[in-house]
């Protein structure tokens, strides 16, 4: 096979096939190759299809590791790599790669098939006269392949296959339908591209975070040489010497594990009674501590200890976000204060200033002056202030800090309350205001509207007598008569402004009778019309 | 080198369930070359003749047929004098579907049933066609000679 007829690799060997096929050809004898190269020109048989119509496969293999470019990207599991739980029924096997069918199709012969495995098979076949693969019936193109049976597919779907990855540790097994989201997602031991930006080799998902491993050490048992990532796997599993004695109860242990066995199990090594945090002194091989451990009433202590020291250590914490969550508050309510009086904005001792503390003994002002008579607020105070104040000479102000805090929260939060209360007064009185000056306007206009109205009244009446002048001074009889009906009945006044619309918009104003803004919303449609 | 699933597999069956009087072990360097052994059928001028051939699985084998040959020297109207068969599964009519069990079946058989019209080897077809007694008189002889084990 000469290697320029093969452009898209077998469907079971796409990762090594370059290699292999360069050994294999140099292994084979020569006066076979020549005949079968003769025999393939012969019979026409080209694998892999046409170039110009890559096979599924093609598309496939385009995602292999060696083209991956994108950093994390993982691979879709090959279904004809799987290592399954149990040996498959032999009915679930398909015939071309002897494995459990992938995505499965059926021909009218009742031969069933992967759609890669049949796919393939069929690429080194002439267009139009392809073969069932097992029994040579001959297949029509347009009909099949045809669908499967779903029991099939159920039935595929629940066969227990093992991780692709598990040779690299990952213990998953489970149902076929579920390994495609466990490798493109859970899977741990995937391999990834490395971390590092100058790196490109692959490392394991899990490991992704501890950095570029891809670097040399020597193992420090047996100053072997190897990769930072592969050390570990060498010591647990390769390494000559990985096992040594625990040197408190000589048991045989992995290396790796040797200090966990004495931190945490080997009963030989000497450790403290566990109530040595209260004050217990004693120390001891671990299973005499254990013994020990029954009487000494520290032990028995030790674990409430633990607790109260945990739950201190906790409330500390939650401490200091309360500080900063108060600081916000406090310049947020300095902020309002100054919005609310713009007077103090300069005094800094109010009304900001810590009423808590001892230190300042300004930090009680009388009440303020009212910027304005009409707000009439009561004055920013501090209520449990004087409380505190008698407090702070003769004893410390408070238990602890954070019941310093929570009553500085608390006077906060009134004083918050009495800026919002003192906000919606000052709200409805506001709108009181405007709605008082708003019926004041109104009735004005109204006024206005009426003035208005009977000047528009005396104005037409002037405009139509002048109307009227003109055209009977101009024309004859007929003239005569319109001006007459014009001046009798309000008829004639809308026929006589009828008459001059097309000539301008002077004569709009006739409309009396009519509310204002619909006549003049009239007018604007006709001009536009005009 | 990673090894299709289905070489493993056939493999495996190979040595798990052997066909009588065939044999094939891959070599340990390289599992796609086996060392081939074909009893000679029953009531043939081969019989008692153990054959040797080599068979290789190409790359993109099973879309394509493995590359099988005589080893052992075999006087046969199909199979020419250096070793190379003439097996229409071997050459056109291979399916995906077959395996190198059914392709060793079917040189067996064809040990069993020579075809002088459809010849490889064109001296040993015509003396075959001309002379069929002589002809396999012949093949018994290089049986005796060459295929004894
Ligand atoms: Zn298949
Ligand atoms: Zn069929
Ligand atoms: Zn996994
Ligand atoms: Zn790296
Ligand atoms: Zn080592
Ligand atoms: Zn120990
Ligand atoms: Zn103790």
């Amino acid at each position: 096979m000469s290697s320029a007829s093969q452009p898209i690799p077998p469907p079971n060997d796409r990762r090594g096939s370059r290699s292999s096929r360069s050994s294999s050809n140099a292994g084979f004898p020569e006066p076979m190759n020549s005949s079968d190269i003769a025999a393939s020109e012969s019979s026409g048989f080209v694998v892999g299809g046409p170039p110009g119509s890559p096979s599924p496969l093609a598309l496939r293999a385009s995602t292999s590791p060696h083209r991956r470019k994108s950093r994390g990207a993982r691979i879709p599991p090959d279904f004809h790599l799987l290592d399954y739980v149990n040996t498959p029924d032999s009915n679930l096997i398909c015939l071309i790669c002897h494995c459990p069918f992938d995505r499965p199709v059926r021909l009218a012969c009742e031969h069933y098939f992967c759609r890669i495995c049949l796919d393939h098979a069929w690429d080194a076949q002439p267009e139009g006269c392809k073969t069932c693969p097992t029994c040579r019936h001959k297949v029509d193109a347009d009909e099949e392949p045809l669908p499967v049976p779903k029991i099939l597919e159920r039935m595929l779907d629940e066969l227990l296959v093992r991780c692709p990855n598990s040779k690299l540790g990952c213990p998953w097994v489970e149902q076929r339908s579920n390994l495609e989201n466990h490798v493109m997602l859970y899977c741990e031991y995937a391999l990834v591209e490395c971390p590092a930006s100058d790196c490109r080799l692959p490392v394991s998902q899990k490991d992704c975070h501890k950095g570029c491993l891809h670097y040399s050490v020597s193992c420090d048992n047996c100053h072997t040489s190897l990769l930072r990532k592969d050390l570990e796997d060498h010591q647990r599993a390769t390494c000559q010497f990985r096992f040594a004695p625990c040197p408190h109860c000589s048991a045989e242990l992995l290396r790796l594990d040797l200090n966990a066995h004495i931190n945490d199990v080997c009963p030989k090594a000497t450790v403290q009674c566990p109530g040595s945090i209260v004050g217990c002194k004693y120390s001891a091989e671990r299973e005499t501590v254990a013994e020990h451990e029954t009487a000494c009433p520290m032990a028995t202590m030790a674990p409430f200890f633990r607790d109260q020291q945990a739950r201190i250590e906790r409330n500390e914490a939650r401490f200091e976000p309360l500080v900063r969550k108060v600081g916000i508050l406090e310049d947020g309510l300095s902020n309002i204060t100054n919005m609310l009086y713009p007077a103090n904005a300069n005094d800094s001792s109010f009304p900001v200033t810590n009423p808590l503390d001892s230190n300042n003994p300004d930090a009680f002002p009388p009440a303020p002056l009212m910027p304005t008579p009409d707000f009439r607020l009561p004055p920013a105070s501090f209520p449990p202030a004087p409380h505190n104040n008698d407090q702070s000479h003769s004893q410390p102000p408070f238990d602890s800090q954070i019941h310093h805090l929570l009553t500085l929260h608390d006077s906060l939060r009134d004083e918050l309350s009495r800026v919002a209360s003192a906000l919606s007064e000052l709200e409805g009185r506001t709108s009181m205001m405007i709605m008082n000056e708003n019926q004041r306007v109104k009735e004005e206009m109204l006024h206005t509207n009426a003035a208005i109205n009977g000047m528009r009244v005396q104005l037409h009446w002037l405009m139509s007598a002048t109307l009227h002048q003109r055209t009977s001074a101009s024309a004859s009889s007929s003239a005569t008569r319109a001006g007459g009906s014009a001046s009798a009945s309000g008829s004639g006044r809308s026929s006589a402004s009828g008459t001059p619309t097309t000539g301008g918009a002077t004569m709009r104003g006739p409309a009396v009778g009519m509310p204002p803004l619909r006549r003049l919303s009239d007018s604007i449609r006709q001009d536009t019309k005009l | 080198m990673a090894l299709p699933k289905r070489i493993i597999k056939e493999t495996e069956r190979l040595m798990a369930e052997p066909v009588k009087g065939i044999s094939a072990v891959p070599h340990e360097d390289n599992l796609r070359y086996f060392d081939v052994t074909i009893d000679g059928p029953g009531q043939s001028p081969y019989e008692g003749g153990v054959f040797k051939l080599e068979l290789f699985l190409p790359d993109d084998y099973p879309m394509t047929p493995p590359k099988i040959r005589f080893l052992t020297k075999i006087y046969h109207p199909n199979i020419d004098r250096l070793g190379r068969i003439c097996l229409d599964v071997l050459k056109s009519n291979w399916s995906p579907a077959l395996q190198i069990r059914t392709i060793l079946l079917s040189i067996q058989a064809l040990l069993g049933a020579p075809n002088p019209d459809d010849p490889l080897a064109n001296d040993v077809a015509q003396k075959w066609k001309e002379d069929e007694k002589g002809a396999i008189e012949t093949a018994r002889q290089w049986t005796e000679q060459y295929a004894k084990p």
